[in-house]
């Protein structure tokens, strides 16, 4: 648990005297937020793959035969791979990756999926944000019902942040917590004009009270005005944290890159957020794929190292897990145009000074497949489980709507 | 609400009123000015629709701005000057509704010039949405298969004999006919089959004979060595196919999340219609459901309403090219939506950051020249605060909230048109101008 007097050193004297004498009203409402917070002020941080990863061209089995035989014209060669085990290695982009991996800050979860595995790109990623393979209903998110029954612990904070996305992602939604979408920090800011302070001041403070009328809940303009009220605060806390910062490593120039750094500086903050969303677009390779997946892995790995680094320095990554999933991984076969078609079962990544190191779970068969694709032997909903009960300390029973044992990756 | 659904889409029974036709022309439209709204309420609800519904001259200034607006986007290639052309035509065209119908069929067939990367072909396929919107959907299916940018966009060329690919043969029946659920994977399997070989050559549709698969599938149950025409026809005789553009529709027009009786009884009248557009909009927009009390203000206004609905109501002169980077900021780049899918809308426009922008919005339109030039000298106006709230929110507010608001106004500098900007600013970052 990080102290009062730990977060006042941590954040820095000099970072209070820019502020002025006293400490903006955030400073201590953070510093509060910081000594009541659990689970060590653990964070998790979920990157989306978009467009459904071609996992097996991601970790390769080039222990198999049948690998080869599937895709003559796109399979990672035997010498390319960066080797995990004597029958998998990494797709030779992802060297941070590598790394991880032999100083044991990654873990490799094989064949997650779920049943009946639904190869529309928007229905799969609804049931993996949701967590609600069975239903149609896409009205919460698994993070979003894991948040609002902790909904208690968070008054004042800001719990979750989606960044470098427009929408909030599914993921996300709750009933009883607002998450803020942040795209860009510089961008997340009130302008109200070119008015006096005091002018600005009224203006900002009817804003607030016109915002803070009761609707009917659930309401779209309930909605509305619970998202208003968080925009306009949160943007005024985000503003104040982000200048000072110092990544103690160089970020890639990557989107992923930028993103994650962003997430770092607010780790750094202690604004109390617990979960970060962050998304990676361009997945869906159905076509020429060598090069574009090459360029995606290499944007995921060298971010993510980057980013634990970065944490590594300013002695954080022990708070600190990322994980990654995709909507389905790809058809086992190629197709015509050297790439992959939509599939099912994939590996997910987990990275964290803390994770149990190594690769969890075998590798599907490359043989017998369901239409063509993967059968999946674990089900996405005991990753989440494992990562509500294990690292967020949240009750996955409650969230998931049914006990899933917790993989063993953390 | 009425309550059965055979009801539904009977007349309503309304007084109609400048809030009614306000309700009706946000609806149909992009905003309305104070003029626009008492023509219609003067005009009534039949009149109105009439003229709403028969294409209706355009200026002489209009026909110019908009042919020259087009010619440099296709000269320049650049398509933010076909967004500029488009915007300028939502905003100004005497027929405000056949750019909010080529607008919900572009988001239907959404495709992005982000990959078709082609003024010309954006341009035809803008057209040929325009084309249909008074019209049938059933051509409209038809050619939007043979379109050289959706053809382009679903990678038709890699579908061949050996190698089908299932992009547009999947896309088809997910999103363009009948949606989630009403098909198989082995449907769409044997659908891609019939479309190997609908090529593109010089962006033009090609029938690449030698690739093209001529064995029998099946597809719904029903086989034949069917070709992608067969496909089209047979996705058009599915029972899905009303029900699932009756439930674009009503999530356009009417309300966010529509019950499957609205949508059966929409349907229903798309079904009897056989998908002639202006005898089914004709109904729904006369409609006890359209006029319903909980239909009302019950849509989340998507950025293109929001921005050009303001600009119109307060008349200003927009740069467009800035309002469509605004837009695309917003989340609803025309144009270049950003999946297959289109935009979802309702709750999804928002979020923290968007609703941030929306309200800087507000305060780039009243306060500065960014997105273009507003002159309130044209606005002739007393009881600044209730005229105001009556063109913008067409809602009744509590008296505390008209209190805060002329308080509000009084407190701001400057002189009285200023106040005045101060004031309409503060009504659209209200959380109740998100909704119409």
């Amino acid at each position: 648990m990080t102290s009062r007097r730990e977060f006042m050193k941590q954040f820095g004297a000099a970072s209070l005297v820019t502020f002025g004498v006293t400490p903006p009203t955030f400073l201590a409402r953070a510093a509060a937020a910081a000594e009541a917070s659990n689970n060590d002020g653990r964070i998790l941080v979920l990157v989306q793959l978009a467009g459904g990863n071609d996992g097996l061209n991601t970790v390769v089995p080039n222990g198999r035969d049948e690998y080869y035989k599937a895709r003559p014209g796109i399979a990672i060669s035997r010498g390319e791979v960066l080797r995990l085990n004597d029958e998998l290695g990494l797709h030779p982009a992802m060297t941070g990756f590598k790394s991880l991996f032999d100083d044991g800050w990654l873990s490799v979860v094989q064949g997650v999926g779920y049943p009946n595995p639904d190869r529309s790109h928007f229905r799969s990623m609804d049931i993996w944000q949701s967590a609600r393979p069975e239903k149609e209903d896409v009205s919460s998110g698994w993070l979003g019902r894991a948040l609002d029954s902790t909904a208690d612990q968070h008054v004042g904070r800001v719990p979750a942040l989606a960044l470098g996305t427009d929408k909030l992602p599914l993921s996300l939604v709750a009933s009883q917590i607002n998450v803020p979408t942040v795209r860009d920090v510089k961008a997340y800011q009130l302008h109200l004009g070119p008015g006096s302070d005091a002018a600005v001041k009224t203006h900002r403070s009817t804003l607030d009270r016109l915002a803070s009328r009761d609707a009917v809940a659930g309401s779209d303009l309930d909605f509305l005005r619970r998202t208003a009220r968080t925009a306009w605060s949160s943007a005024e806390r985000l503003k104040e944290i982000t200048a000072n910062y110092r990544p103690s490593v160089e970020y890639p120039g990557n989107g992923l890159g930028r993103k994650l750094r962003t997430v770092a500086e607010i780790v750094g903050s202690d604004l109390g957020t617990k979960i970060f969303f962050v998304n990676l677009d361009g997945f869906d390779t159905h076509s020429q794929q060598a090069n574009t997946h090459y360029a995606l892995l290499a944007e995921l790995s060298s971010a993510v190292t980057a980013f634990l680094k970065d944490l590594k320095g300013h002695n954080l990554a022990d708070r600190v897990l990322v994980a990654t999933f995709s909507e389905f991984g790809r058809r086992v076969a190629e197709n015509g145009s050297l790439g992959t078609d939509h599939g099912a079962a994939g590996p997910m990544f987990v990275a964290s000074p803390r994770c149990k190191p190594g690769v969890i779970g075998r590798l599907p068969s490359l043989t017998d497949l369901d239409d063509g694709d993967l059968k999946f032997h674990t089900d996405f909903r005991s990753v989440y489980a494992a990562l509500l009960d294990r690292w967020l300390g949240i009750e996955s029973q409650k969230v998931l709507g049914q006990a899933f044992t917790p993989v063993d990756m953390i | 609400m009425p309550d059965s659904s055979s009801e539904l889409m009977q007349r309503a029974e309304i007084t109609w009123s400048r809030r009614e036709a306000t309700h009706l022309l946000w609806r149909t439209g992009f905003g309305a000015t104070t003029d626009d709204i008492q023509q219609a309420a003067d005009e009534g609800l039949d009149r109105t629709l009439d003229r709403l519904l028969t294409p209706q001259p355009e200026t002489e200034p209009y026909a110019r701005a908009d042919m020259l607006l087009k010619q440099s986007a296709i000269d320049s290639g650049n398509i933010a000057d076909l967004k500029a052309w488009w915007l300028h035509r939502m905003l100004n065209s005497a027929n405000p509704l056949i750019e909010k119908l080529t607008l919900l069929w572009h988001n239907h067939f959404a495709t992005s010039n982000a990959k078709v990367n082609s003024v010309p072909l954006m341009a035809a396929q803008n057209d040929l949405l325009r084309r249909e919107s008074f019209g049938n959907f059933r051509p409209l299916l038809a050619e939007m298969a043979k379109n050289g940018a959706m053809l382009m966009w679903l990678d038709s060329n890699s579908n061949r004999k050996r190698h089908p690919n299932e992009n547009f043969a999947r896309e088809l029946l997910e999103l363009f006919s009948l949606g989630v659920g009403n098909y198989s994977e082995k449907d769409i399997q044997e659908a891609a089959r019939a479309f190997t070989g609908w090529h593109v050559r010089d962006g033009e549709f090609w029938f690449n004979e030698i690739q093209h698969d001529r064995s029998p599938k099946t597809v719904f149950g029903r086989t034949g060595s069917f070709d992608g025409g067969d496909v089209v026809k047979l996705c058009l005789e599915h029972a899905a196919c009303p029900r699932f553009l009756a439930f674009k529709l009503l999530r356009q027009f009417v309300e966010p999340n529509p019950p499957v009786e609205h949508i059966a009884a929409l349907a229903n009248r798309i079904r009897q219609h056989d998908f002639a557009w202006r005898p089914v909009l004709r109904e729904l927009f006369s409609s006890r459901l359209f006029f319903a009390a909980e239909s009302k203000l019950s849509l989340i206004k998507s950025p293109v309403e929001l921005l050009l609905g303001a600009m119109r109501a307060l008349q200003a002169k927009p740069n467009f090219g800035a309002v469509a980077r605004l837009l695309a900021e917003l989340g609803q780049d025309v144009f270049e939506p950003p999946t297959v899918k289109g935009w979802d809308g309702g709750r999804l426009w928002i979020s923290s950051t968007t609703l941030i922008q929306r309200a800087n919005f507000a305060t780039a339109l009243l306060k500065s020249n960014q997105l273009g030039s507003l002159s309130f000298g044209r606005l002739q106006v007393e009881n600044d605060v209730e005229w105001f709230v009556g063109l913008l929110l067409a809602r009744d507010l509590e008296p505390e909230t008209f209190a805060e608001l002329r308080q509000f106004t009084n407190s701001q500098p400057g002189d009285a048109e200023l106040r005045m900007r101060s004031l309409v600013q503060m009504i659209m970052q209200m959380p109740e101008f998100q909704l119409t």
